[in-house]
């Protein structure tokens, strides 16, 4: 029995689910179209369908796993920053500023320094999350005691700091100086095909997040709360963390570190729908797709301004004015 | 006492530091108040019965007869609803969105939800965001909260701590209500002339077991001069009641 007000609010999370579908649609076309070689509407419809040898060159090769890595890596940070949200009940809590991203990047770049990445392709993304769960224990670790945004963001700096200097170091010391900007500001620039598939498991995890939506608005508000209300808190947990550590290491290891999109996106949905996560999660996956598709684009037109400096240009200064209100 | 009369049973209880507690049985439909200094183990005891906190190597805890333990998760939900003693939202979920979780464990079907919300006058504030609400007004939440769940056993912690003399007052009437629909109501308070009210009353000091029973045989002068150091005196006074 859905009281008016209810039903006007998943009202607004239907069309804001609407919004963020077809943003992600007209960001995707735009992606395909822009860049050193532009291409019409035109143009793209016969790329696409190959009867246009430049532009499905241009396309299949460049510009679609591109913009899929971009788009993967939009969902999986995004809906990491919700889950992470919700457990640590601290709306700054996210991949990167927690350190999760950092951990993944050291994970991958170790795999790429002993040469283990050649031996499979899901090498590199499994290195990931093994750095990137070790960060997410030690988070866990250190903030166990309620989740203060003090505690919380000072445990980030320091993981942050410890697991950069282990990036820039594996990197300098095996001489492949040119990959060290690559994983210390992300960006999508050159993702083949294998790199989509890399991603492409965020999909898997993202639909596994679905039905966790409800026992994460309990959570959100208390631990033992949700236990006494019937919660499974345990599991719920283990599953929030597996999962997002998940989501953070697959971002990391096709595009490095890209900070600020599990801060940015839930926080502006959050504004917009509320916080159920019944709407949150699939909002977040839709929106952060769109938002990440939509710096990527905006990088190429300012002139090749690498994405993860685009998004920490826009997510430098929202999160000063995000801590600016937070008491 | 007959096992199965009794709403609540605690057996060895351990929590190190805290509480250490042979035995405790509540009776079925009572209405429960627990005393003691600042300190006493009262919301751990609280936190012990509702399975929040585990209750020891040896220690059991029985609803109705029944050992917690055995009790799947989700059928906690429905048996029992515990209330925190400080209310603390991070996110600005309404009202209304806050009092349907108490329905979490009936499948979200929303029964009750609009009644709890009038029962403890938040009708008005139902689309409110949660986290601006004053202290008070978020307690009475989380007993709409407890109250939508419907379950048999409420264990409030210092649920007339945040709030003002009437509500305080109605707190106590819908703890009634409870009991005389055959519910319990075990609560932790300070007031020792409301939990003179009571049907039994339950005395820890120090994180153990002091006296438990009816009012009248357990809050004798003695004890109250020996366990809150306070001298007990029937007085003519202000007594309030609901208009």
């Amino acid at each position: 029995m859905a009281t008016n007000g209810t039903k006007s609010a998943k009202g607004s999370g239907g069309a804001a689910l609407a919004v963020a579908g077809a943003s992600l649609v007209a960001l995707s076309l735009l992606s395909l179209c822009v860049g050193e070689a532009g291409l019409t509407l035109g143009q793209l419809w016969d790329g696409l369908l190959r009867r246009d040898e430049f532009a499905a060159m241009v396309l299949w090769q460049i510009r679609l796993p591109r913009l899929l890595v971009a788009a993967l890596v939009g969902a999986a940070l995004s809906a990491a920053g919700v889950v992470m949200q919700a457990f640590f009940r601290n709306s700054l809590a996210s991949p990167g500023l927690l350190g999760v991203s950092s951990g993944g990047t050291a994970g991958a770049v170790v795999a790429i320094a002993i040469g283990a990445t050649a031996t499979s392709l899901w090498v590199l993304p499994l290195a990931s999350i093994v750095g990137a769960s070790l960060a997410t224990l030690a988070v866990v670790g250190l903030a166990r005691r309620g989740a203060s945004t003090e505690r919380l963001l000072l445990a980030g700096v320091a993981l942050n700091a410890l697991l950069g200097a282990v990036t820039t170091y594996v990197l300098s010391a095996y001489e492949r100086n040119t990959q060290i900007l690559f994983w210390l500001l992300g960006g999508v620039e050159d993702r083949t095909w294998e790199h989509v598939a890399m991603a492409a498991p965020v999909l898997l995890v993202g639909a596994l997040l679905w039905p966790l939506g409800r026992s994460m608005d309990l959570l959100a508000l208390g631990p033992r709360e949700a236990q006494s209300l019937g919660v499974d808190v345990r599991a719920l947990r283990r599953k929030l963390l597996v999962f997002s550590t998940i989501l953070s290491a697959l971002a990391t290891a096709v595009a490095g570190t890209v900070g600020f999109v599990g801060l940015i996106v839930p926080h502006i949905l959050r504004l917009m729908v509320g916080p159920e996560h019944r709407r949150l999660v699939p909002l977040s996956l839709a929106a952060g797709a769109a938002f990440v598709v939509g710096c990527d684009i905006a990088g190429r037109l300012v002139g090749d301004l690498r994405l993860g400096i685009v998004t920490s240009l826009i997510g430098g200064p929202f999160f000063l004015w995000m801590l600016r209100k937070t008491p | 006492m007959d096992a199965a009369q009794d709403a609540l049973t605690l057996h060895a209880i351990d929590v190190p530091g805290r509480l250490s507690l042979a035995s405790l049985a509540l009776p079925r439909g009572a209405l429960v108040g627990l005393v003691g200094p600042n300190g006493a183990g009262k919301s751990t005891l609280l936190q012990v019965a509702a399975g929040l906190l585990p209750p020891g190597p040896a220690g059991k805890v029985r609803w109705e007869g029944e050992d917690l333990a055995r009790v799947p998760m989700l059928d906690r939900g429905r048996r029992a609803a515990w209330v925190p003693q400080e209310a603390h939202f991070e996110f600005g979920f309404s009202v209304r969105s806050v009092v349907a979780q108490g329905r979490f464990a009936h499948g979200d079907d929303e029964a009750g939800v609009d009644a709890a919300l009038a029962r403890l006058e938040l009708a008005a504030l139902a689309e409110r965001p949660v986290n601006e609400l004053s202290g008070g007004e978020k307690h009475r939440v989380l007993l709409a909260r407890a109250l939508a769940t419907e379950a048999p056993l409420q264990l409030w912690d210092e649920p007339l701590a945040a709030l003002d003399p009437r509500h305080g007052l109605d707190v106590l009437m819908l703890a009634r209500e409870r009991t005389r629909a055959g519910g319990t109501v075990v609560f932790s308070l300070h007031d020792l002339r409301v939990a003179h009210c009571l049907d039994y009353v339950v005395v820890l000091q120090g994180g153990r077991l002091h006296a438990a029973g009816a009012p009248d045989a357990v809050l004798t002068p003695a004890l109250l001069l020996e366990v809150f150091r306070v001298r007990a005196e029937t007085a003519p006074g202000l007594t309030l009641f609901l208009p």
